[in-house]
């Protein structure tokens, strides 16, 4: 008989069978009896039910008994903690999150100062805009000279936003037109239209003749440009290392 | 410069795509500026430069007489535009064209179909629709919402109206001829009238949902039918309220699921509409009741267009296949009382769409984006079966795009946006008939010269000794200073040009380069001196009194004294130029000029008219030469009066005086004026077995034609010396191979 590995603590079940109150008689002679012929040792549920029996001697019966406070009270433990938890996670992100800022804050201020500078370089002066200029608190510390620059290139920077064209040139470009010639495009050669190269159209011919020909255009030399532009470069770059690898004088 | 793949041994010689060089030939990758289709359709083409040829032109009594070094350039890139819109004229037969990107082209249909008049493209224009009105008015509209009236006698725009609707798709004349209706962007259908001076408009009709892509009057000019995506509305013209609205189940075919573009729609006097639309059905609608009465599946892919005779018995559709159906209505009982419109014919002449047909009298005229103009004369039509009853197909031009340095041997190729100057190549060998010379030094590009501003060119030349390149556009005349010195090139612009140079219509230098001719669209002809420093204004010709018609052609005299123009329908003037006055006029021929030229020496005026004429007319002696009424009184050959493309060339020998050299496009010419005239049972392509002939037979059987077809197709030809000659071709696949995808055709077994 198979030899199960014992389980773990559960509800102890009456070895006999169990029976209806109209048989109680049985009942009690059921606990005197022995296991059934077919587990004459007892079977698998017999040492843990031993066991058991020392120890839970009074819990032959119902189940154990739980009210829906106590339940309840668990329930709401787990449910804290769990709100718990994710608020120091949010906690966690948005202070990662507001230290990340930070640091880009002062990157972006590290790097806006030298090109304030070279922007003055090119700018022509402007009139003065008085404005506080908080991204300057790191220049703060340099000289007047500097901040007036620093001014009037942020100046410039302001101006620099609008582009002037003539309409003269804007008359030809035309955006109705354009998304006129859009809808015939799109309709004649868009999606759904059945179009096909004209290599492939001039090569149908072909392939009917009673002697097959290639295509019209069989070879197509735009295939694989970039490998093509790749190996070129490493060739290139092979034969300078194979160049200097043998002018390099052997030591050895 | 790299050599492509060798020819398979079973090949058909006249395969010529890809390009295959002959033994020695370099080929030149050219980028193509234009990308169509996915990305593995070729960006740049081969393109051999020219090689030279051997070829002993004619054989005559004098062995070596017609011998002549070849120079077979395929270098000029020349990609004709696709055809857009077309419209007939039944008083007059002629046929306005109009191309994608705005040229305008008129063709005389009753004279041989010639190309009489050009109006050059626009950059911002794109037309749409053009329609004549009562008396010879010509009117298109297009992308850019104006409505342009051209000049038919200046060869100008006239005046553009605004059509205040957006851009404009379409547009229709009413039967009688005082209003035009043109279908906008916004959904209205705005009527102009149409006042002896200009156009105005009248009123607006009511505005429909989507953009009008159609428009049709009824011949009573009641009723508008506009077909728009999804719809066709008829429209009553004198409340200005839609009638009744027909629309389009959406039946298109495959997983796309596209809205129905109506793009033709017809209105026939018993009140059917025809609409034609992109799911590939023909529909026939009783505009009375809205109903649908009859729908003819024609194919997969979009009906694009559609024309109706006047009689109303016959129409013609053209598909993006590149298929034109033929529908006539028969009678369905015998005694005639029913009748029910059937489709008959297809025709397959292109290969892309066939954007645009028209219904003449008694053919079917068909053009699209593979640029080809087919015309179909109808069988049941054609009184007389003799030549006339043939397919025409014009491809290519019938003016000359290229001009020849002969001295400097350089080309300049006139492209509608540039212009590029190329200098041929040279060859030491030597070699007998039929001979591949290799090239010592290859054709080089010189130079391309953009133009400036949004015309398009519309004429340009370049001086016989290489130092002076003029072209005009619309609006402006540019003249340029060329300098070669050692290897380089060095291009100058003339700013001083004379105020009276504003446009130009026909450009010529004189033989020496010292005085440039210019034909100005004011019908006026200026005489201008060329210097180093500035140019001076010499004379101006006024028009000739009687007619102000434009000068399409001009022609100088190698020494200087004469010069000859010719416009469209009036006779030929010649020039006086010593005395600064008229000569004389040619008389005039009910056929247009197609090519002038004057002969060294005797000065004799040789004219080539669209019904394949040829006329010497001598200037000194103001009459036709003896030559020529000989030639009158017996008659051309009648398989060179059968000849489908006009003469667009004559050039001269300067050692033989008796030479006449003349080029179609599939054919090269030498006329011998010494020698007899064929009558029409000798064969008049007589060059190939007459060469194989002995002495006697060639005595006896040679005549004055000596014609070859061994080049073609033909752009243009020149004497450059004595033994060279140029020949400029246009391989047709060459073009092919440029044009936008065409619709995928399914073959069994492929």
């Amino acid at each position: 008989m198979v030899n199960l590995r014992p389980r773990g603590p559960r509800r102890v079940l009456p070895i006999g069978p169990v029976v209806d109150q109209e048989d109680e008689r049985e009942e009690s002679d059921s606990e005197e009896e022995e296991a059934d012929l077919e587990f004459p040792d007892g079977g698998p549920t017999m040492e843990t039910v031993e066991e058991e029996e020392e120890e839970d001697e009074d819990e032959n019966e119902a189940p154990e008994e739980l009210t829906f406070a106590s339940a309840q009270a668990e329930a709401k433990k787990d449910e804290r903690r769990l709100r718990d938890a994710l608020l120091r996670d949010k906690q966690l992100l948005k202070e990662k999150r507001k230290r990340r800022e930070e640091l880009f804050a002062e990157q972006k201020k590290r790097k806006l100062l030298p090109a304030t500078l070279l922007e003055e370089l090119t700018a022509a002066p402007q009139t003065i805009i008085k404005e506080s200029l908080p991204r300057l608190g790191k220049g703060n510390t340099e000289s007047e000279n500097q901040e007036k620059k620093e001014e009037k290139m942020f100046r410039t920077r302001v101006k620099k936003r609008y582009v002037a064209c003539r309409l003269k040139d804007q008359d030809l470009i035309d955006l109705r037109q354009q998304a006129a010639k859009g809808f015939i495009q799109k309709y004649l050669y868009g999606r759904g239209s059945n179009r096909t190269t004209v290599n492939q159209f001039l090569s149908l011919d072909n392939k009917r003749l009673p002697v097959k020909k290639p295509a019209v255009q069989f070879v197509n030399n735009n295939w694989g440009a970039e490998r093509k532009q790749s190996a070129k470069k490493f060739k290139k770059q092979w034969m300078h290392k194979k160049k200097l690898a043998s002018r390099r004088p052997n030591i050895t | 410069m790299k050599l492509t793949w060798r020819r398979s041994p079973y090949e058909p010689l006249a395969q010529r795509w890809p390009l295959v060089p002959w033994p020695g030939q370099k080929l030149v990758e050219i980028e193509l500026g234009v990308r169509w289709g996915p990305p593995e359709s070729p960006s740049r083409i081969l393109v051999p430069v020219s090689d030279i040829h051997v070829q002993r032109a004619r054989s005559g009594f004098a062995p070596g007489m017609g011998e002549f070094k070849v120079h077979r350039v395929r270098f000029f890139n020349y990609v004709p535009v696709g055809i857009r819109c077309m419209a007939y004229n039944h008083q007059s037969h002629r046929l306005a064209v109009s191309r994608s990107d705005g040229t305008v082209e008129i063709y005389n249909l009753a004279a041989n179909s010639f190309q009489e008049k050009f109006f050059p493209g626009h950059e911002g224009r794109s037309t749409e629709a053009m329609c004549w009105t009562k008396g010879q008015r010509l009117f298109s509209a297009g992308l850019n919402g104006d409505v342009i009236e051209y000049d038919l006698e200046k060869l100008s725009v006239k005046y553009s109206v605004d059509g205040f609707g957006g851009p404009i798709w379409s547009m229709a004349a009413d039967p009688s001829g005082s209003y035009l209706a043109i279908g906008c962007e916004d959904g209205s259908v705005k009527l102009f009238h149409v006042a002896p001076d200009k156009i105005q408009l009248e009123r607006t009709l009511e505005r429909q949902k989507g953009r009008i892509l159609s428009l049709s009057w009824h011949p009573s000019g009641t009723h508008i039918a506009a077909g728009s995506i999804d719809y066709v509305a008829v429209l009553d013209v004198k409340s200005g309220s839609t009638t009744q609205k027909m629309l389009m189940d959406r039946r298109h075919p495959g997983p796309h699921r596209r809205r129905c573009v109506v793009w033709g729609v017809a209105f026939l006097s018993d009140g059917t509409v025809v609409s034609t639309d992109s799911a590939g059905v023909v529909q026939f609608w009783d505009s009375e009741t809205g109903t649908l009465m009859q729908t003819h599946p024609l194919s997969n892919s979009d009906v694009l267009s559609i024309a109706v005779a006047e009689k109303e018995d016959s129409m013609v559709v053209g598909t993006a296949e590149g298929t034109i159906f033929h529908f006539q209505l028969i009678a369905s009982r015998s005694d005639g009382k029913q009748s029910q419109w059937v489709r008959t014919k297809p025709f397959q002449h292109h290969t892309h769409d066939v954007r645009c047909v028209a219904h003449s009298p008694t053919a079917l005229i068909s053009g699209g984006v593979d640029a080809h103009l087919v015309i179909r004369p109808l069988m049941e039509k054609v009184e007389v079966k003799n030549y006339d009853a043939a397919l025409r197909k014009i491809t290519f031009p019938h003016r000359r795009l290229i001009s020849c340095a002969k001295k400097m041997q350089l080309l300049l190729f006139q492209f509608p946006q540039r212009l590029e100057l190329w200098r041929l190549g040279a060859t030491e060998a030597a070699g007998k008939n039929e001979d591949i010379l290799p090239l010592s030094r290859n054709a080089e590009h010189l130079l391309q010269l953009k133009k400036k501003g949004p015309e398009n060119i519309c004429c340009s030349c370049i001086s016989p000794c290489g130092s002076w390149i003029a072209y005009s556009t619309a609006s402006r005349f540019y003249l340029y200073r060329m300098n070669y010195e050692n290897n380089s090139v060095s291009i100058k612009r003339v700013s001083k040009v004379p105020k009276l140079l504003n446009s130009a219509l026909q450009i010529l230098f004189s033989a020496d380069s010292t005085k440039l001719f210019v034909a100005s669209n004011q019908g006026s002809l200026h005489v201008i001196q060329l210097s180093e420093g500035a140019l001076k204004h010499l004379h101006s010709f006024p028009p000739q009194s009687g007619t102000s018609e434009a000068t399409t052609l001009l022609a100088a005299s190698p020494d200087g004294s004469w010069l000859a123009a010719a416009g469209p329908s009036s006779g030929v003037s010649v020039y006086d130029l010593k005395h600064l006055k008229p000569h004389c006029t040619v008389p005039a021929y009910n056929f247009p000029v197609t090519a002038l030229a004057i002969a060294p020496g005797t000065n004799n005026l040789v004219i080539a008219h669209s019904d394949q004429q040829v006329f010497e007319f001598s200037i000194p002696q103001k009459q036709y030469t003896d030559w020529s009424r000989k030639v009158q009184k017996q008659g051309l050959h009648y398989l060179w009066l059968e000849r489908d493309t006009p003469i667009t060339h004559i050039t001269f020998h300067p050692q033989k005086p008796t030479h006449i050299l003349l080029h179609d496009t599939y054919m090269f010419c030498i006329i011998d004026k010494s020698m007899p005239l064929p009558d029409d049972k000798t064969p008049l392509f007589n060059q190939p077995s007459l060469r194989e002939a002995s002495e006697n037979v060639r005595r006896r059987h040679a005549h004055a034609f000596k014609i070859s077809k061994k080049f073609q197709p033909l752009l243009f030809m020149d004497l450059l010396d004595e033994d060279t000659l140029v020949a400029v071709e246009r391989p047709l696949e060459d073009i092919l191979a440029q044009l936008p995808p065409p619709i995928k055709r399914k073959k069994f077994g492929t």
